[in-house]
């Protein structure tokens, strides 16, 4: 036995992402509730920029998943990863510059959201500048855990490990790939890639950023706070290694799930299906295996709410990988899909999986650290219960309401036409289910505000541990009849773990994206399909910034029910080819209004003029947020010339010298535009000048390119 | 014959045979390598959170 050497572990850093894990937490709750409540109550939208839903939306998702589950994680990681290897950090310097400039990212975000800054990519809305400081913390996170791996005094990794090493590995591939990004200024920027293919990355990394940063690394957190806080191994290590291996090598073919019956080309399609599906073998290996590890201590889960929350969380995370793999059937997904069921889906796995889990071993860590015992548990029990009834009222409404809403967009009179033709009809229905939503969320809420008050006494009546000591036996040399060789292998065997990792989800990552790439065929060209002009480019930037994707999809499924619905001509569903002068691509993931694909010549100009600065004055009764800003304010077309040229580079065939022009042909269409709205009897000084004119061009534009003859082909 | 089987699986695009394939290899690897090792390696690891470590506060009991 070599000499015990005396060392402390670092309480500290733990104790900081375990309160910004909190304070975020509620933050982004209380914003998803706002967002919940602008959906019945409109007005709540405030008639201003910064708070209406298309924006509020984008910054809830990004405080719930990367301040609050992200701090969850980094708690759980900073406290497990020095005892499992029996070594503190490897540097408290790294650790606060992680700490803090996470969360100065976290206050950049929660800036430039409201402000309409966001690259339009669901989840991951920020633009280039924070995306550069996320991939620096980012790295500072993986060198502080490498280099802590590296000077470790227990030799072999523990799984937990192998998911935090997976999860640094994948998170730091699909950040970088989805956010190829050309600026054209400090707060704008446009995708490498356009269309069909910006969505395939887009949608490989969404999937993905829910596979690895709101499952691998909170797996791992089971598969040492869950035996932890129930005493006993994990039910079988062997099993938990298959898991990890099987779970991240096909998690990382499923993203096309999340385009099924889009534009995207069949085979990949196909494969996004067949990877979904046989996702559900590793993540119920992982589900059981926790559960299991419990048995024989049932009773204590009975006493126990720590026990509870985990129970509960991996329960969630069962049925939330059951319930995913069955939306990504194609005939469930034609159901399910642009529907709230969706969102009821990704609520059992956030309030129930990530919730839960963050809740169970904030009460299990605090205590701990602060050398005390939980201040009531009674309290912590009616948490549970409060926490457990708003996860079932925030998700059986929305299952109801995807329901209802599909088969209202999909139900047919005998005569053949659609039976609720308006579709606020299918909206209006839904209010009710939507109050029960947001029912469900305040008591969920409620929930987080009982612990924060039980945690907050807890940490009163302790002492705070800051270096908790320990002690353990230098790493030995390994055992000297393997060789040297081994020796060196096991060294290694940290890297040689990340290296297989990085090539197994690389695989995946490669082979399901570079086709699309390279592959001309994949998406068709249509003779007809132009870049957008000046002015739509600019109306397109408008809608990027008010967010209307958090409401509108911009792609017409090939069902003749959505065909008739949304074309007005009733002739075509989206295709490939319409989409490649996109960036970034614009089919949203959710109908809470219309699609908007062929919405172009719906209406006439000053209908959209009248429905921005009031929705309800055109469609009595809508949930649409009003718009009075945009017929407000000036047009900032400052940059449209440096757009021009960034789009140009980036492969939209703009003539040479375009961007000379640019500005002049802009006031040109302006200046028709306004003089529609005029001859319509809109009235207004300067009408030419302010935004709603590049709105409605942009609008006006939308699907027209391949109206009225579908072109050859297809 | 075999041409004809060649061609019908031409639809069956090659990445998902080859997606196949490396999943198995993956899978069957990783069976092998754990099933060989022996009981008190995985013994080992699976205590591994439990063997803690310094004087633990009184914490311990903190709720059960
Ligand atoms: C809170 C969700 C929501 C947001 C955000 C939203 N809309 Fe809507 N939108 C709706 C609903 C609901 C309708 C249907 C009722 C109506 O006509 O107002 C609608 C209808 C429309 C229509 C009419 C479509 C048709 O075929 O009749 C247009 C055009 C439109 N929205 C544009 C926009 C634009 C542009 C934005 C962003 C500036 C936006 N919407 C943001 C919910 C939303």
């Amino acid at each position: 036995m070599a000499k015990l050497e005396q060392f402390s572990y670092d309480n500290a850093i733990v104790r900081k992402f375990a309160y910004a894990s909190i304070v975020f937490g509620v933050i982004g709750m209380l914003v998803g509730l706002i967002a919940a409540l602008q959906l019945i109550f409109p007005s709540l939208n405030m008639d201003l920029p910064y708070t209406t839903y298309g924006r509020i939306r984008p910054l809830h998702t990004n405080a719930a998943i990367f301040a609050f589950v992200g701090n969850g994680i980094f708690m759980g990681v900073y406290y497990s990863l020095q005892r499992l290897l029996k070594a503190r950090m490897f540097s408290d310097l790294l650790s606060n510059i992680h700490f803090w400039g996470w969360q100065a990212i976290i206050l950049a975000a929660a800036i430039t959201l409201p402000l309409g800054i966001t690259s339009a990519h669901e989840y991951a809305e920020l633009e280039w500048p924070i995306d550069i400081a996320i991939a620096l913390v980012w790295v500072v996170f993986g060198i502080n855990m490498f280099g802590t791996i590296l000077k470790r005094r227990e030799n072999h990794l523990y799984v937990a490990i192998w998911f935090y090493i997976a999860t640094w590995v994948t998170v730091t591939v699909l950040h970088i790939f989805n956010n190829l990004e050309l600026p054209v200024g400090m707060w704008k920027s446009y995708p490498v890639f356009a269309g069909v293919q910006d969505a395939l990355v887009q949608w490989w990394y969404g999937h993905n950023a829910v596979a690895f940063f709101l499952t691998t690394p909170y797996l791992g957190l089971m598969y040492y706070f869950l035996p932890k806080a129930a005493n006993r191994p994990v039910f079988s290590y062997r099993l938990s290694i298959i898991h990890f291996w099987a779970l991240i090598f096909i998690y990382i073919w499923a993203g096309p799930h999340h385009l099924l019956y889009t534009s995207l080309p069949d085979w990949a399609q196909s494969l996004g299906t067949v990877f979904s599906i046989m996702l559900i073998a590793p993540s119920w290996g992982g589900m059981l295996n926790g559960l299991l590890t419990l048995r024989g201590a049932w009773d204590r889960v009975r006493t126990d709410p720590i026990l509870k929350f985990m129970v509960v969380a991996v329960t969630a995370y069962g049925m939330a990988t059951f319930e995913g793999p069955m939306l990504s059937i194609k005939s469930i997904n034609a159901i399910s899909h642009y529907t709230d069921w969706t969102i009821g889906h990704v609520h059992i796995g956030t309030l129930g999986w990530n919730g839960f889990l963050t809740f169970g071993i904030l009460y299990w860590l605090l205590p701990r650290i602060f050398d005390t015992k939980l201040y009531s548990v009674k309290l912590a029990n009616s948490h549970f219960w409060i926490g457990t009834l708003g996860i079932l009222f925030y998700a059986i409404p929305l299952y109801w309401a995807g329901w209802t809403q599909s088969l209202m967009w999909k139900q047919f009179t005998p005569d053949g036409f659609l039976a609720y033709p308006n579709f606020l009809e299918t909206v209006t229905q839904l209010i009710p289910m939507y109050a029960m939503r947001a029912l469900g969320g305040s008591l969920y809420l409620i929930g987080v505000f009982m612990m924060v008050y039980n945690l907050y006494k807890t940490v009163r009546t302790g002492n705070f541990i800051a270096n908790e000591p320990a002690e353990a036996p230098a790493r030995e040399v390994y055992v000297a009849h393997k060789g040297e060789y081994w020796h060196k292998w096991l060294e290694r065997k940290p890297i040689q773990m990340l290296l297989a990792s990085t090539v197994l989800i690389l695989i995946g990552g490669l082979v399901e994206i570079f086709p699309m790439m390279l592959v001309d065929d994949n998406v068709p060209k249509i003779e007809s399909v132009q870049p957008y002009t000046p002015l739509e480019l600019a109306g397109r930037d408008l809608y990027i910034r008010e967010g209307c994707l958090g409401c509108h999809s911009q792609m017409i499924r090939p069902f003749r029910s959505e065909v008739v619905r949304y074309d007005p001509n009733d002739m075509q569903y989206s295709l490939s080819g319409e989409f490649i002068y996109d960036r970034p691509f614009l089919w949203g993931s959710k109908r809470t209004g219309p699609d908007l694909h062929r919405v172009g010549g719906k209406y006439n100009n000053s209908w959209h003029y009248n429905h921005m600065y009031d929705p309800t004055s055109m469609s009595p009764g809508s949930l649409m947020p009003p718009y009075p800003w945009l017929i407000s304010d000036d047009l900032n077309a400052s940059q449209i010339a440096k757009k021009i040229s960034v789009l140009r580079t980036l492969g939209t065939p703009y003539p040479e010298g375009y961007e000379e022009i640019a500005l002049e042909d802009l006031e040109k269409q302006a200046k028709i535009v306004a003089d529609q709205l005029r001859a319509e009897g809109v009235e207004g000084e300067n009408l030419e000048q302010k935004e709603i004119i590049a709105l409605i061009a942009y609008l006006q534009r939308l699907g027209t390119d391949i109206q009225p003859v579908p072109q050859a082909g297809n | 014959m075999f041409k004809y089987i060649l061609e019908s699986a031409g639809d069956i695009n090659w990445m998902a045979i080859f997606a196949l394939l490396t999943f198995f290899t993956v899978f069957g690897v990783s069976l092998y390598v754990i099933f060989r090792r022996d009981k008190d390696f995985i013994d080992h690891m699976a205590n591994l959170p439990l063997e803690e470590e310094a004087p633990q506060p009184n914490g311990r009991a903190a709720v059960n």
